[in-house]
């Protein structure tokens, strides 16, 4: 039985969807990592527009105040293991608007993510790279770490 | 221009003086005269406001508020200054919206960031800022915006109950039987990006569109006042990632201004070089996310592998891809690398050679064609009343470019005129993207050419001339400058202090939030399917809608 298992984590590892969420810059590394040069068709990622049928929310970039509820919401309404990937150095402490008024400084503290990606933005390769990671979370089944805490539990969305 | 000056020199004022050349600047004594001062002013033809922008000067105790207004046909600008007390029961003057309707959003903006109440204004409410800072006025410099992010639950609750509210308001108001209903695209539709059209829609047709916006605000003009000279490129920059280097250069064309710095021949060559590839990364993604928003993926396939190309010859110059850093005050940041004129070559040849295809397929489509043309039409009329910038103005025949009115960087040395189409509809607004784009490799090869025949008559020295030395303190002063952005004109205001280190004000215009403060006049009475189309057409970026 448990060898089932082993094999639906991992056919679900070569086919993650990915949501289509966008809130800051690093979009467009996202969407130059969909472009035929890079082109992450080619490891089995698709996006979708509804969060319903997807395994993966990006937080790309900065999160500002006023979308972070949007976020929650999103990511509230995706089926369960729902990973999430960030990306830029905003979503780790604000980067470069680390001293702005309206940027959360600390995202992954409100919604944890199970892969960061370094760079102002990332290379379209570092995505992918990320993104390789997660599946070999799907492929262990561990759940996401948004699922075990993180103070987006407590907010009102 | 004498004309401007006579109409404002009937008026109290302090000063009425020659700006650059097609500019008057004038500070006026009694705040009550605006609305007679934009009433006259009208009459000689300046018919467009640019922007508003207030000025917090906490020591003087006062707020200065800046006025930039156009006449876009005959180029002509008028840049106004009224003073007013700081506190907030004082701090108001007339609006100016009911006679100069572009007015509109920087009004709301002004006030709800600096608390300037706009008297007469048809509908004042806070805007863009989100929902914790209503009623605060963070960008007054005595704001303590520490303090405020100590409560962050309770700031992002307080914004979650606004659209709670939001939801509650309309079950009330909204008819129980009927097909009447309230929709929001966005913020996570595919094709919106982070903004929020509120449509208001019967059955599939659209009674009203209300563009909520803010998403992405990031307070860039309130970063930049705690950075330095240069270290305030990096929140410049970030204003859009689509076309990165151009606000560099408008910003730094404003501290050369002010530190009295002429750069060299050479760096305002780059300085086109560069601007004009950040425009082609720009038109290209804004050409393939209209057929991305209307539902044919391929053409953002294509564009976005051009588009790597250009990326290419930007990460050779600075080592980044679309965060490149790459102008800084003094001309521009990096020596010139070897082979770069080639990469740069290379790329414009990956364009011409994709342009038979994309024209048979894609910019001649019929099926696009059916859907585009005659939809959702702007007039001259509407261009002026609402000042449409860059490509929208020019889609309508206005003949509007920064490039030849003002011209900046190295763009006086290159011969180009105005693009334009006539019809102003869906199809023109796509249209002239691509008509620009042959425009940009056009003075990207002239700009080659020079460059190329400067360094071999030895009149320039591609590793020495990019950078002249700013000074470390500024005096005093302040500075205007626009550049023709990809997507139209962008305006920075920028203001110093005596020996300053960083910058004490700095106004940021961009074009996109005229752009999308016509939509709801465009998209009345069209279908909910014609949304994306539209909205497409209309090439809005949040990042500088938001700044």
């Amino acid at each position: 039985m448990l060898k089932v298992l082993d094999f639906f984590n991992y056919a679900k590892s070569k086919s993650p969807w990915i949501v289509h969420f966008c809130s800051g810059c690093c979009s467009l590394e996202m969407l130059a990592a969909m472009s035929p040069r890079y082109d992450w068709e080619r490891y089995g990622y698709i996006m979708t527009p509804t969060p319903r049928q997807a395994d993966i929310i990006f937080i790309t970039g900065l999160i500002s105040k006023k979308i972070l509820p949007a976020l929650i919401r999103t990511y509230a309404q995706m089926p369960e293991p729902s990973y999430v990937v960030a990306i830029g150095a905003c979503a780790y402490d604000g980067g470069p608007y680390n001293d702005s008024v309206a940027v959360i400084k600390n995202v992954t503290e409100i919604l944890p993510a199970d892969v960061f990606v370094a760079g102002c933005p990332p290379r379209p390769e570092a995505i992918l790279a990320g993104l390789e990671e997660v599946k070999e979370k799907i492929k262990k089944g561990e759940p996401s770490a948004a699922s075990q805490g993180g103070l987006w539990k407590q907010m009102k969305f | 221009m004498e004309a401007i000056k006579n109409v404002l020199g009937k008026y109290e004022n302090e000063y009425i003086e020659d700006y650059k050349p097609t500019w008057v600047k004038a500070k006026f004594k009694n705040p009550k005269d605006l609305l007679n001062i934009v009433k006259d002013l009208k009459e000689v033809g300046v018919e467009t406001c640019s922007t508003v922008s207030p000025t917090d000067f906490i020591d003087e105790n006062k707020i200065e508020v800046n006025y930039f207004l156009e006449d876009l046909i005959n180029k002509k600008n008028v840049w106004l200054k009224f003073d007013l007390p700081r506190e907030l029961e004082e701090c108001k003057i007339d609006s100016i919206t009911p006679l100069m309707p572009s007015a509109d959003w920087h009004e709301l903006e002004a006030y709800s960031t600096y608390g300037v109440k706009f008297e007469g204004h048809p509908n004042l409410r806070y805007f863009l800022i989100s929902a914790d800072y209503f009623g605060k006025f963070p960008f007054r410099k005595d704001f303590d915006w520490k303090k405020h992010e100590e409560s962050l639950i309770q700031n992002i609750d307080d914004i979650t109950s606004e659209w709670l509210d939001e939801y509650e308001e309309n079950k009330k108001t909204l008819p129980k039987d009927g097909s009447e209903t309230v929709l929001h695209w966005g913020p996570t539709h595919p094709a919106s990006g982070p903004i929020r059209l509120v449509v208001g829609v019967d059955g599939e047709n659209i009674k009203w569109v209300d563009p909520d916006i803010g998403y992405v605000w990031r307070a860039l003009e309130h970063l930049v006042e705690r950075k330095d000279f240069v270290g305030a490129i990096t929140s410049v920059e970030r204003i859009c990632f689509m076309d990165n280097p151009n606000p560099m250069i408008c910003y730094s064309e404003a501290v050369e201004e002010i530190a009295g710095k002429e750069i060299t021949r050479f760096a305002k060559l780059m300085r086109v070089l560069l601007g004009e590839i950040g425009r082609c990364a720009s038109h290209l993604i804004s050409m393939g996310g209209f057929f991305g928003n209307a539902g044919l993926h391929t053409f953002v396939m294509w564009t976005m592998d051009i588009r790597e190309y250009f990326l290419d010859v930007l990460e050779d110059y600075s080592g980044a891809r679309i965060a490149t850093a790459s102008v800084e005050p003094g001309g521009v940041r990096y020596p010139m690398p070897d082979n770069w004129l080639e990469t740069l070559e290379k790329a414009i040849k990956k364009y011409e050679d994709t342009v038979p295809d994309m024209l048979d397929i894609f910019i001649n489509n019929p099926l696009m064609k059916t859907r585009a043309i005659n939809t959702a039409k702007i007039s001259r009329e509407d261009v002026i009343t609402n000042y449409m910038a860059g490509p929208i103005a020019r889609a309508s025949g206005v003949k509007l470019d920064v490039r030849i009115d003002e011209p900046y960087a190295g763009y006086d040395e290159i011969e180009m005129d105005y693009v334009t189409c006539e019809n102003g509809d869906v199809y023109d607004r796509l249209y002239i993207f691509f008509k620009e784009l042959n425009q940009s490799m056009d003075i990207m090869k002239q700009a080659i050419a020079k460059i190329k025949e400067g360094i071999e008559k030895g009149e320039m020295n591609p590793k020495k001339d990019h950078l002249v030395r700013m000074p470390r303190r500024m005096p005093a002063g302040e500075a205007v400058t626009r550049v023709e952005w990809a997507r139209g004109e962008m305006l920075m205001h920028l203001v110093t202090g005596e020996k300053a280190t960083s910058p004490y004000r700095l106004k940021l215009k961009a074009p996109s939030v005229n752009h999308t403060m016509v939509l709801d006049s465009l998209l009345r009475g069209k279908t909910l399917s014609d949304i994306p189309l539209i909205y497409g057409s209309m090439h809005i970026c949040q990042g500088d809608l938001d700044r």
